[in-house]
């Protein structure tokens, strides 16, 4: 299943619905998105996905880190 | 006190025709969010109860904090108080602090009423939805995060309870903010130094107090439930955690408990933010839920937050407010009030008598030097002290007719801000600005100016007509 946030393609089943089977909720372990089966195209399709808010996976590593990690104390 | 938890508080809104139920079975996208959208936008800003969430076992409240309403009900007053007047009754309920909350026996404690320590599903318990279209995930919007310093565990003080963003990222895992600048920083610092993980637990649907509390930026030596307490004008009720010996409010709706993970950060967010526009994402901590325990078809209550006003504004207007009132009060008490209610305090607007000539402009520099003013206020104004400074047109009257833009603006270039602001630049650093709009006393000179009178009876004649309004509905 490919991610419609990061493009990637380790996206997968997280959760179902607990009642009703009427949704099941998607998750990239990649970039961390989750997305629900019922939403709306523009969430849901990786070609529609709002492009301002894509993420280049490439770019994860060097993200703000907050908040820092302290030294070990020894 | 007319409320003890989120349920009473709920019968006490819906008494006061200040809450709206909805029973059809509702998506989770687009209508929740939409629904904390449209509450607020509305005069008397209803709390909103949705019975039924499709693919959900359990029903969600909405905007149970956003009207001046609902926060005069939640301190106990009647719902048409003005704000000001809601201002001076919440600081004077503040010199009550503190009021020791109780631990009640685990049988007295509604939140004990279920645990689960297997096979947790956080989707299980709470009807999670996405609360701005492109936010990374499913975040828990108002939950109360309880840490002890790992060094003091015994200092209830120190204990700290405060409101982070929360997303859900897993079964059993969520992702959690900690700004360098919250006291629950504070706390991981210390606990990651030595690579141990930090116990916490997330407390949601709470009495509004807490919510409230959580929110207030007060010392970091002040315990959030004393005051919380001192509002209530009782002791709130508090129960030991399952694990780790957490002091957690015994009848909250969910508690989620768990460690944030030593020295992990992963990609969370974005997130949209109360200045109106999306945090980016970023790598930031996680936290492994071990235990949930919940009350008998526990209510989920979140929180929407937008452009400015929605119901977190409420969250961060009069408690910022109290706080700068009472500092800057010490040492300039012709400070008549202070309304911080803009973005939490990034917006400011002080009343005072000037005792001398540049009065204002010193109350001001004290006001950017105080804890929560120095990184959050970046445009202060000062009026005179018959100004109401929550009357915004008045306000308006004072920036338009006293402020002689070559004497009385002042910028401070390079000064710490608030990184959330998307103004500021680099993230972190503001230039403040200052607008004296009060009127010049000696030795600083103006034109002779002479204030219009309120004619006589104005009083009576306001009484009457409210009056007479009220007959004819």
């Amino acid at each position: 299943m490919i991610c419609p946030r990061c493009d990637s393609d380790i996206a997968g089943l997280l959760v179902k619905a607990p009642v009703d089977n009427a949704w099941e909720v998607y998750k990239c372990n990649t970039c961390n998105f989750t997305w629900r089966s019922t939403e709306s195209e523009d969430i849901t399709d990786p070609s529609k996905y709002d492009k301002r808010f894509k993420i280049n996976p490439s770019t994860i590593p060097s993200m703000v880190v907050i908040p820092p990690i302290p030294k070990l104390i020894k | 006190m007319s409320y003890r938890d989120l349920r009473e508080f709920l019968s006490l809104l819906e008494k006061e025709n200040q809450l709206v139920r909805i029973k059809e079975p509702l998506m989770p996208e687009p209508d929740l969010s939409a629904i904390g959208r449209a509450a607020p936008n509305m005069e008397n800003g209803p709390a909103v109860f949705i019975e039924k969430v499709k693919g959900y076992k359990n029903s969600v409240a909405l905007n149970i904090q956003g009207s001046w309403q609902n926060h005069a009900l939640m301190l106990n007053l009647p719902k048409d108080t003005s704000i000001k007047d809601q201002f001076f009754a919440l600081d004077k309920l503040w010199s009550d602090y503190p009021v020791k909350p109780v631990w009640v026996k685990e049988k007295n404690a509604p939140i004990k009423e279920n645990k689960i320590t297997k096979g947790i599903n956080l989707f299980d318990i709470l009807s999670l939805f996405r609360v701005n279209k492109y936010d990374g995930g499913f975040f828990i919007s108002k939950g109360l995060v309880v840490s002890k310093e790992p060094e003091a565990r015994d200092d209830f003080n120190k204990e700290n309870v405060g409101i982070y963003r929360i997303q859900a990222k897993g079964k059993d895992l969520v992702g959690i903010q900690a700004l360098p600048f919250h006291d629950i920083a504070i706390h991981l610092m210390k606990a990651e130094e030595r690579n141990e993980p930090l116990p916490i637990a997330i407390c949601i649907g709470n009495d509004p107090v807490l919510n409230f509390m959580a929110s207030t930026p007060i010392e970091y030596v002040q315990s959030e439930y004393d005051f919380a307490g001192a509002l209530k004008g009782a002791p709130i009720e508090l129960v030991k955690s399952e694990k780790n010996d957490l002091d957690i409010p015994a009848r909250s709706e969910i508690v989620l408990e768990g460690h944030i993970l030593p020295r992990v950060r992963e990609i969370e967010g974005p997130f949209g933010e109360f200045p109106g526009s999306y945090s980016g994402a970023r790598l930031q901590c996680e936290v492994k839920i071990h235990t949930i325990t919940h009350r008998n078809n526990p209510i989920f209550e979140n929180l929407y937050l937008g452009m400015p006003w929605t119901e977190i504004d409420y969250l961060m207007a009069l408690n910022t407010s109290i706080p700068l009132y009472r500092q800057l009060k010490k040492d300039f008490p012709e400070v008549v009030a202070v309304n911080a209610m803009y973005t939490h305090g990034i917006g400011v607007i002080v009343s005072t008598k000037s005792r001398f000539g540049g009065y204002g402009k010193a109350v001001a520099m004290r006001l950017l030097s105080t804890p929560h003013g120095m990184p959050y206020s970046k445009i202060v104004i000062i009026v005179d002290e018959f100004v109401d400074p929550f009357n915004l047109p008045q306000v308006m009257w004072a920036l338009t007719t006293r402020v002689r833009p070559s004497k009385d603006v002042i910028l401070i270039p390079n000064a710490p801000g608030m990184p959330l602001d998307p103004s500021s630049e680099p993230a972190g650093i503001h230039t403040k600005l200052i607008i004296d709009a009060t009127t010049p006393v000696a030795p600083d000179s103006g034109r002779e100016t002479e204030l219009l009178d309120v004619p006589e009876k104005t009083e009576f004649w306001l009484d009457y007509l409210k009056t007479a309004i009220r007959k004819e509905k």
